[in-house]
């Protein structure tokens, strides 16, 4: 067990074009569940491989337990590594291919055996041992790469996305099974995902990546509450957080912030949390809204300038809950001359569209909400994000 | 998945397809028929007319059974007679008389058994002597045709009658006989035998050397990230298109110079280097995911041993391939061993240099040169039936989603 060190690492493919990881400063510690998440090409796989010594450090230190490993091979750094398609040798069988390891490093034959049936048996795969990975299905092809991690007792598992190939149920199942070994080994995990909701669930702490740039690296809990800029707004939480271009006003002692014709008062509270804000009278601010931070009108008791009428684009009977998808006409929030979206992952395009902005509201789900009604909602404007248009950084 | 049709049309379609398919499939295989039964005729029924696809053999009975010594003898029929006849003595000397009153009517008798009565008589224009022969037993008056010899046949049941006969006008009793004896003919008399053996050598060092060169060449093409690699390959590649023609007088020089004319070494060592298996290889090795070789290093696999361990075996059916396509070439490589081998050394000639000899020398055996032939092409057709299964199966991917 050990704890990984970045020391402002960077990567640059072929010594040209952009940075894949830009001066990475992280520390994993030892026993710790780190989560890599961000969306495609962010540099989260590349941070991972650097780690495993398949891809070189441009600068900077990468160091394993107190070691600095940029030059060590891949095989001397005690680490074991879950590839995405498992990346199993289709020729061996399930046993071959969790000895593998032990085999090279030629351990006794009986140390050998043991080692791999403990691995087995922990993963529920006895009874396949003998089988070649094309007789397994993909949950159980999954264990086996697993199994292969497990059997090395390395300093650090590296996992890259070990969940995407499989389906949603089978996703649920191996995602809690992961967390177990993990607790149980006690062994440092390295874990990329581009899907939030592994990342939120699994990890001890998430980092959140960006474009070879680290966002913010805090446990799942913080980084859903207290998101360090707009892009993990945006990017952690499904359905993910709206983000409106809005007018921010004095009313009175109030402060009220308008967009696209509604007007909605701020509460004290999130003036408390963002005591930056009153600086920004005046001028655009961009308010975060995740979408239970709406109610139907009457759930919440809430004044009256916190409540706004939308038009029912769509109207989605979750059961628990309704998700309200709206339009207001605005442009949508940019970023670095980008659109802020949520995760490529599978909750779509909910941000933007074109010079429209949308709007998913999610309220209780004894509600009975049509398609093409007019709804009147409540905001809880006390739990409001707000962050700065031009940096994207929170007001506070 | 096809998806089967129903209906007597579809029934109709399915059986000519099948009639089109069985008689296109007997054209391809008559040849190779051919060639196996010839192969076991013997030297009398190659020449049989009308010429038949089962060898059959002269029937014989033993010596004993018609009272003299000696080997088996042949049974023969007449077209006269239901009786099967022994061929006791097959060169006696026969006369052949005609019978006088009745010219169509031949006679034909051991040479002593006519007795000359000192008249003549004149046939077509010249005086001929006029002898006593036995017919059926009757004493007749007859002049003799001609002086021939043929053979001397008796009745199996009846060793009373006995005929003269020309061997070539009996119509032989047959049997199913394969003539078994033409394989070992060819191999030890004919020298095949010699010549089988180097042709094995020379071709499993040239498949196995194939083998190796294009596993290394393929892999370090495919994985090996090395200053101007792509260009190199490109150059190796673009040999290909040279023709062998081309190379015969250079390569002929080359080994003069090394001196390795008339000798296997030139037949193996410029053959063991080959651009189409290196670049069968690479292609191979380039689509076995980069994974499976990445998780090998992670645990600590060397070059080596994720060459040998992994990707070889992965590579099985690229490998049988390539291993049959260099067996067929080497097998079947006639015109380069007829340059590098003398003709005068049979100790250095492969089977192909060996058949056109065999064709050449021993063109009345015709027998024999197939039974050559199926030598030849034995082990070839045994390889593909052994390798056919590697082409359709291909197992790199299976431990993949």
């Amino acid at each position: 067990m050990a704890t990984v060190v970045f020391n402002s690492v960077s990567k640059q493919y072929k010594g040209e074009g952009p940075l894949a990881v830009d001066a990475l400063d992280l520390t994993i510690e030892d026993g710790e569940f780190m989560v890599l998440v961000g969306p495609s090409g962010c540099g989260k796989s590349t941070a991972l491989r650097m780690i495993a010594g398949l891809e070189e450090v441009t600068s900077g230190d990468l160091s394993i337990g107190s070691k600095v490993v940029n030059d060590l091979p891949p095989g001397d750094r005690d680490i074991a590594m879950v590839f995405q398609n498992y990346a199993l040798y289709p020729h061996m069988t399930v046993r071959d291919n969790i000895g593998f390891a032990l085999k090279v490093a030629k351990r006794p034959k009986a140390e050998i055996k043991s080692r791999t049936e403990d691995a087995a048996s922990m993963l529920g795969l006895t009874e396949y041992l003998d089988r070649l990975p094309k007789a397994l299905s993909g949950g159980q092809r999954q264990r086996v790469a697993m199994g292969r991690a497990i059997v090395r007792n390395p300093q650090v598992f590296l996992m890259d996305e070990p969940l995407s190939n499989l389906d949603a149920k089978l996703r649920v199942q191996m995602r809690s099974e992961i967390i177990d070994i993990q607790k149980r080994l006690g062994t440092t995990m390295v874990y990329v995902t581009h899907d939030q909701v592994e990342a939120m669930t699994m990890g001890h702490r998430v980092a959140v990546m960006r474009l070879g740039l680290l966002q913010q690296v805090a446990p799942p809990q913080e980084l859903y509450h207290q998101p360090a800029n707009v892009f993990v707004a945006a990017f952690i939480g499904s359905p993910a957080m709206n983000l409106l271009s809005a007018d921010l006003e004095r009313d009175g002692d109030k402060l009220v912030a308008s967009f696209d014709g509604h007007t909605i008062t701020i509460d004290d509270r999130a003036v408390e949390r963002y005591p930056d804000l009153p600086d920004h009278v005046g001028s655009p601010v961009i308010l975060g809204l995740r979408p239970e931070h709406f109610a139907m009108d009457g759930d919440a008791d809430l004044p009256d300038d916190q409540k706004l009428t939308l038009h029912v684009d769509l109207a989605e009977a979750m059961g628990a809950e309704v998700h309200i998808h709206s339009t207001v006409d605005l442009a949508p929030v940019e970023l670095d001359g980008e659109l802020v979206t949520a995760d490529d992952g599978e909750n779509g395009d909910s941000s933007v569209s074109g010079s429209k902005t949308k709007l998913i509201a999610k309220v209780d789900g004894i509600h009975t909400v049509r398609t093409g009604d007019e709804t009147r909602l409540a905001v809880k404007t006390h739990l409001a994000h707000f962050f700065d248009p031009a940096t994207g950084q929170p007001l506070r | 998945m096809s998806v089967k049709r129903k209906g007597p049309r579809a029934a109709l379609v399915r059986a000519l397809t099948y009639v089109l398919l069985v008689a296109v499939a007997a054209i391809v295989i008559f040849p190779f028929v051919v060639a196996v039964a010839t192969s076991t005729k013997n030297n009398q029924d190659i020449y049989n007319y009308p010429p038949t696809l089962i060898p059959r053999e002269n029937q014989t009975v033993s010596a004993s059974s018609v009272g003299v010594e000696g080997d088996p003898k042949p049974l023969y029929s007449f077209p006269d007679s239901d009786a099967t006849y022994v061929l006791v003595d097959n060169d006696v000397s026969i006369a052949e008389f005609r019978r006088l009153g009745d010219l169509e009517r031949v006679i034909r008798v051991d040479v002593t058994l006519g007795i000359k009565t000192g008249d003549t008589v004149e046939i077509d224009g010249e005086q001929e002597d006029v002898f006593v022969v036995e017919l059926d037993g009757i004493a007749v008056q007859a002049y003799r045709s001609r002086l021939t010899s043929g053979g001397r046949f008796v009745n199996l049941d009846d060793p009373s009658d006995i005929r003269f006969e020309l061997v070539n006008l009996a119509e032989p009793e047959t049997q199913f006989g394969p003539r078994l004896s033409n394989f070992s003919e060819v191999l030890i008399d004919k020298e095949l035998g010699r010549s089988l053996t180097n042709t094995i050598l020379v071709t499993l060092a040239v498949v196995g050397g194939q083998i190796l060169t294009s596993i290394l060449g393929g892999y370090a093409f495919a994985r090996i990230d090395f200053k101007g690699r792509n260009s190199i390959f490109l150059v190796y590649l673009g040999s290909v298109m040279v023709p062998f023609v081309v190379l015969i007088i250079p390569l002929f020089q080359l080994m003069l110079q090394v001196g390795w004319l008339d000798n296997l070494a030139a037949l193996i060592i410029p053959f063991v280097f080959t651009a189409y298996g290196t670049f069968l290889m690479r292609q191979f090795f380039v689509g076995v995911p980069k994974e499976i070789e990445e998780a090998a290093l992670l645990d600590n696999a060397s070059r080596s041993t994720i060459l040998w361990k992994i990707m070889v075996p992965l590579a099985r059916p690229a490998i049988a391939t390539l291993a049959t396509f260099g067996f067929l070439y080497a097998w079947n490589s006639f015109f380069w061993p007829l340059v590098i081998i003398n003709s005068g050394n049979p100790d250095g000639r492969v089977l192909s240099l060996a058949l056109s000899t065999l064709g050449g020398r021993s063109s009345t055996d015709v027998n024999l040169v197939f039974a050559g032939a199926v030598v030849a092409m034995t082990p070839p057709i045994l390889v593909f039936l052994f390798a056919q299964r590697y082409f359709v199966r291909n197992s790199a991917s299976s431990g993949l989603k």
